[in-house]
């Protein structure tokens, strides 16, 4: 890879093409790649897939009564887990052919003062999104990028939902620890 | 054939995901303090060339297109957007950049995905009592910009993509240096 953008702001003062724009482009052709193999690319169906899974060796007679894990389906039935299983290998590479180190642990907001709230806020942050998601049928993948790129309403709806709460909350978490002097 | 497409595409997006670094939860944080919108440009740029391409592509060969469009049932996308937004501000992570962190070895990932799972547990559980009820209100079904305005989905997208696109040249993309 001789693109190596560090994606911040010195890459914008310079000619090239931002790491931004050149990926974006990019993924909006992978998308509709995607659409012409088998269908949008979607990925938080695949936790409640995973849990059905569990529950059917775990509790089969639950998990055969349970509406929603009959709804979700079976896990390797599905385009998407194969998505995320890539996933997990699209950023190994990433990092790896661009000697990129990611940090185990990136404090982001000022309240992160130790590990374990660092690790507090990336659980429940995980339990949200993914709660979040379901209720919505999709994620920032299924409901924004895919959603969009079809032109769903939903996916508009998602989106201004997401960044009204989500830019809220961020900037709250910063500025609530500002106002303290903390 | 689709494992192998799709595990290909997972394999792309997530390097893509990498490299512009909407996988540092650090980095989401800046976009939505809107200190930085790196990763917002990114995302409206991939779905501005993506409704073009598709929609340019269904003028020629819609039968080679598989659609998918999800059902508008404003109330609960809505509320899920909401919930969503605030477990995205406080953790950083969506779930598939949360996937691609854990490539990357971040163990903060690890631990939103196992947040995700036990939200996903969650939801299963109270699925039939709290859920099913909620999605049938205001349920629109599969519904898109071009069926509510009543234009040629072509035209839209084109309409909508060159719309983003303008508004992606018009923002700046480093807002302000934090810290």
């Amino acid at each position: 890879m001789s693109y190596s953008a560090s994606g911040g702001a010195a890459t914008e003062r310079q000619t090239r093409v931002p790491a931004w724009a050149f990926y974006g482009v990019l993924f909006g052709i992978l998308g509709a790649l995607s659409i012409l193999a088998w269908g949008p690319i979607g990925v938080s169906g695949t936790h409640p897939r995973f849990v059905g899974e569990i529950l059917e060796l775990v509790a089969p007679s639950y998990a055969g009564s349970n509406e929603y894990v009959q709804k979700v389906g079976h896990l390797f039935s599905k385009g998407e887990t194969f998505v995320v299983i890539g996933l997990l290998f699209g950023g190994f590479l990433g990092a790896r052919l661009n000697r990129e180190k990611a940090p185990a642990c990136e404090v982001i907001h000022p309240s992160e003062k130790t590990p374990a709230r660092r690790y507090r806020d990336a659980f429940i942050g995980g339990f949200l999104i993914v709660f979040g998601a379901r209720i919505a049928g999709g994620c920032t993948s299924g409901h924004i990028i895919s959603g969009i790129t079809q032109l769903s309403v939903s996916g508009f709806i998602f989106a201004v939902g997401v960044f009204a709460t989500g830019i809220f909350t961020a900037k709250t978490l910063k500025g609530r620890h500002q106002a303290t002097g903390a | 054939m689709t494992p192998i497409y799709a595990t290909l595409v997972g394999i792309a997006m997530g390097f893509f995901i990498q490299r512009v670094r909407a996988s540092s939860p650090g980095m989401i944080a800046r976009n939505l303090r809107l200190e930085n919108l790196s990763v917002i440009k990114f995302m409206a740029l991939t779905m501005a060339v993506g409704m073009i391409l598709v929609y340019t592509l269904s003028l020629f060969i819609p039968q080679l297109l598989h659609f998918d469009i999800k059902p508008t049932y404003v109330l609960g996308v809505l509320l899920g957007g909401l919930v969503f937004g605030v477990g995205f501000g406080v953790g950083g992570y969506c779930p598939g950049t949360s996937v691609v962190g854990m490539g990357e070895g971040r163990k903060d990932a690890v631990v939103a995905i196992l947040g995700g799972i036990v939200g996903a547990f969650v939801f299963t559980v109270v699925y039939s009592v709290l859920i099913a009820p909620l999605v049938k209100v205001m349920d629109f079904g599969k519904i898109t910009l071009a069926d509510v305005t009543h234009q040629s989905p072509f035209v839209v997208a084109i309409v909508v993509g060159a719309l983003f696109l303008v508004v992606i040249k018009l923002l700046p993309t480093e807002v302000q240096k934090s810290r």
